[in-house]
């Protein structure tokens, strides 16, 4: 017998036959599909030990870790550490050695039909046909998912407008992935791939894409997103997880992961004299003077605020040219956990 | 199918906006063809013939064995070379390798006349010896046969009253030529598109992408396949327009030479992906397939028949593949003997398939 539905436990609809397409034929078949997975509405992807060799080599070792549904997930590493291998494992790109993993409820060793009409992916340098216009590759993409979106309101999406009918090959890189972004919504996915998806833009390009990662969030999207630069996954990411040598060394909220591991933020005032040393440390708290640049610094901490430091020198009538806040980042984590700094390009 | 369809309209359309492409398919082979068309238009590719002539009364010819050679002589096909009918022509043509031999038995002109009179009834025959492993043999046995059976059946009405316009097709080296030009273009549009394609979207992540929405491998396959057919087909047809508008020829499209030329661009798409499978960057995948068309298309019979090859090079011509395009499409195109080009169809189809097959099984878009 057909029947459709949903499966509701405690608060939570962990099934929904609909969306699903299954045909529930008793309570046994259910129990056993769902069995080892989550179903649940707010996991968008579960990883559990998994681990990809090519020989010797162990390019991602017995990872484990969950993406919520509707956050944006940064998987942050130097290049070589395993992010574009995990990445494309989970696009049903790569085939893991050992492990388990699943794409909103899809077992990504199985099933990797329902996964690729749920996901979207932008691929490092999106690339396609050289000589079909802007317009014309969202078509294309569209009609191999048998979807019909608004290609005009993707275009606008992604501010392409004035160049829907241009040919790619005459696209910029900038342009090439913002068109690759506007591909990757063509199928309306709930959680969305980006692999380094401003790997070699200009800052300014760079800012045009962070700001349409930004807004799939608003519309309700999972984004996965890998990235070399700190700065990209301070400023989109709600959860960061730290990549190297193949294995996840952090994982948590970002402004958690920066608290806990990063420096302290930094206070400079320049060209000062060294009176405002004991001005300063009469608050209890530490400066340095540093005779050379006639500079002093000082190791912020919680006790102690920026505008309690500044109205205890106007006080002692200490003067200073210029004031410096360094907030700690991602960056002093990175360094922190691996004792490395990422290459030189991930400056922003 | 709808995938297929659509990827097909992408590839139509980016062959339109492709000036090269447009170059190497159309204006290239068209190019050759006026070229050496015209520098050639004065010879005329002829095949050697022997013909030893047993019809004679008192050391002379017979009326019809003596029309027979005036046939063939006329023909403008053949550089004859008569035997003289005292010598073992059988043994002859073997121990000097002849390709082809004919021999007009006596008594030809008594079972002639009888066959004329009664219609057919009677059969007169004549012998033809030929090598089967040349590729001339063939062709000029058909050729031969045509001349002669015209003669016959058309020769009690008008041979004897006006003595003249028995003459068959001449042929000349554009008709040699046209058919190999068609075969050619087929083959290196095939291979290169399929290798240059392959490499380029395995290199800068196309099949990535295309691995990550739901149109399948085979969905692509196919869809190139059909590009390269139809594209074929449009090279055939400027060939052709050619061929009939400047240099006047007479040629025949059959189905015979139309599965000839898709099998042959599913067989060069095929071995094109099989390159593309052991390069490793898009520079490569154009050298190896220029190591690939440059040998085949000189020696498989594009330029000059395989006749004036020394024998090596015509043993190795024979495991050419584009050696039974050419020949298969000679055959039926130009000799309009399409039952001649039928086993190397055959062959073609065979190995297009296999090719298409192994290219398909290790293209692969997703990695281990």
């Amino acid at each position: 017998m057909r029947r459709s539905g949903s499966l509701v436990y405690g608060e939570y609809q962990v099934f929904d036959a609909e969306r699903f397409k299954l045909t529930i034929l008793d309570v046994e078949t259910v129990v056993i599909k769902l069995r080892g997975m989550d179903l649940s509405n707010d996991v968008a992807i579960q990883v559990e030990g998994l681990t990809k060799r090519y020989g010797d080599l162990i390019a991602v070792n017995g990872i484990s870790f969950t993406v919520n549904r509707g956050e944006i997930f940064a998987f942050l590493g130097p290049n070589g550490a395993g992010k574009t291998t995990t990445v494309e494992m989970l696009e049903c790109l790569r085939k893991p050695t050992a492990g388990k993993a699943y794409v909103l409820g899809h077992d990504i060793s199985k099933d990797k039909e329902s996964i690729k009409k749920r996901t979207g992916v932008l691929p490092q340098d999106f690339a396609t046909y050289e000589r079909l216009t802007v317009k014309e590759t969202i078509q294309y993409f569209a009609g191999m998912f048998n979807s019909h979106p608004d290609v005009d309101g993707l275009i606008k999406q992604v501010d392409l407008e004035d160049k829907k009918n241009v040919l790619f090959k005459h696209l910029s890189g900038g342009l090439k992935q913002r068109l690759g972004i506007a591909v990757a919504l063509v199928n309306d996915p709930e959680l969305i791939f980006l692999d380094e998806p401003t790997s070699g833009l200009d800052p300014k390009a760079r800012h045009v894409v962070w700001h349409l990662i930004d807004e799939f969030q608003k519309h309700g999207k999972t984004v996965f997103l890998t990235t070399h630069y700190m700065e990209e996954a301070e400023v989109l990411a709600d959860r960061v997880g730290i990549i190297y040598n193949g294995k996840i060394v952090a994982l948590d909220a970002t402004d958690k992961l920066i608290s806990e591991y990063g420096k302290k933020n930094l206070l400079i005032l320049k060209k000062t004299s060294s009176k405002a040393v004991p001005t300063i440390e009469k608050l209890g708290i530490e400066a340095n003077f540093d005779d050379a640049t006639g500079d002093v610094t000082v190791h912020l901490n919680h006790a102690v605020t920026v505008s309690e430091i500044l109205h205890e020198l106007s006080s002692a009538d200490v003067s200073f040219s210029e004031l410096q806040v360094k907030r700690s980042s991602l960056e002093d984590v990175f360094l922190n956990l691996t004792g490395e700094s990422l290459e030189e390009d991930s400056k922003v | 199918m709808s995938h297929v369809v659509l990827d097909l309209k992408a590839s139509l359309k980016t062959f339109l906006r492709n000036k090269s492409t447009i170059f190497w398919t159309i204006a290239f082979p068209s190019v050759l063809i006026l070229l050496f068309g015209a520098i050639f238009s004065q010879s005329s590719m002829k095949y050697d013939l022997y013909l030893q002539n047993q019809d004679q009364i008192n050391g002379k010819a017979t009326l019809w064995s003596d029309t027979i050679v005036n046939v063939l002589n006329t023909s403008n096909a053949f550089n004859i070379h008569i035997l003289d009918p005292s010598i073992n022509a059988t043994d002859y043509a073997i121990t000097n390798r002849l390709s082809s031999l004919l021999i007009i038995p006596s008594g030809f002109n008594d079972t002639a006349n009888m066959a004329v009179s009664t219609s057919g009834s009677v059969t007169a025959n004549v012998t033809f010896i030929y090598d089967q492993s040349t590729s001339s043999g063939p062709v000029v046995r058909s050729i031969v046969m045509n001349a002669i059976e015209r003669t016959l059946s058309r020769g009690v009405h008008y041979l004897s009253v006006e003595d003249l316009t028995i003459a068959p097709k001449r042929f000349g080296y554009i008709d040699f030529f046209l058919p190999g030009v068609i075969g050619m273009t087929a083959m290196t549009t095939s291979i290169f598109t399929a290798v240059s394609l392959s490499a380029r979207f395995k290199e800068n992540g196309v099949f990535h992408k295309l691995a990550t929405t739901p149109l399948k491998r085979y969905e692509w396959i196919l869809s190139r396949t059909i590009y390269n057919v139809l594209i074929s087909y449009l090279g055939m047809a400027v060939m052709m327009i050619l061929g009939l508008t400047i240099f006047s020829m007479k040629m025949t499209v059959d189905p015979v030479s139309l599965i000839m030329v898709a099998m042959a661009s599913l067989m060069f798409t095929g071995l094109g992906m099989i390159i593309a499978r052991f390069v490793k960057d898009p520079d490569g995948a154009d050298a190896a397939a220029n190591v690939v068309t440059f040998p085949m298309m000189f020696l498989s019979g594009t330029f000059f028949p395989l006749s004036q090859m020394p024998q090596f090079l015509q043993t190795i011509a024979q495991v050419l593949p584009l050696t039974y395009v050419n020949e298969g499409l000679r055959s039926a195109m130009i000799f309009g003997q399409p039952q001649q080009a039928i086993l190397n169809t055959v062959i073609i189809t065979a190995l297009g398939l296999l090719s298409i097959f192994v290219g398909s099984w290790i293209t692969k878009w997703e990695e281990d």
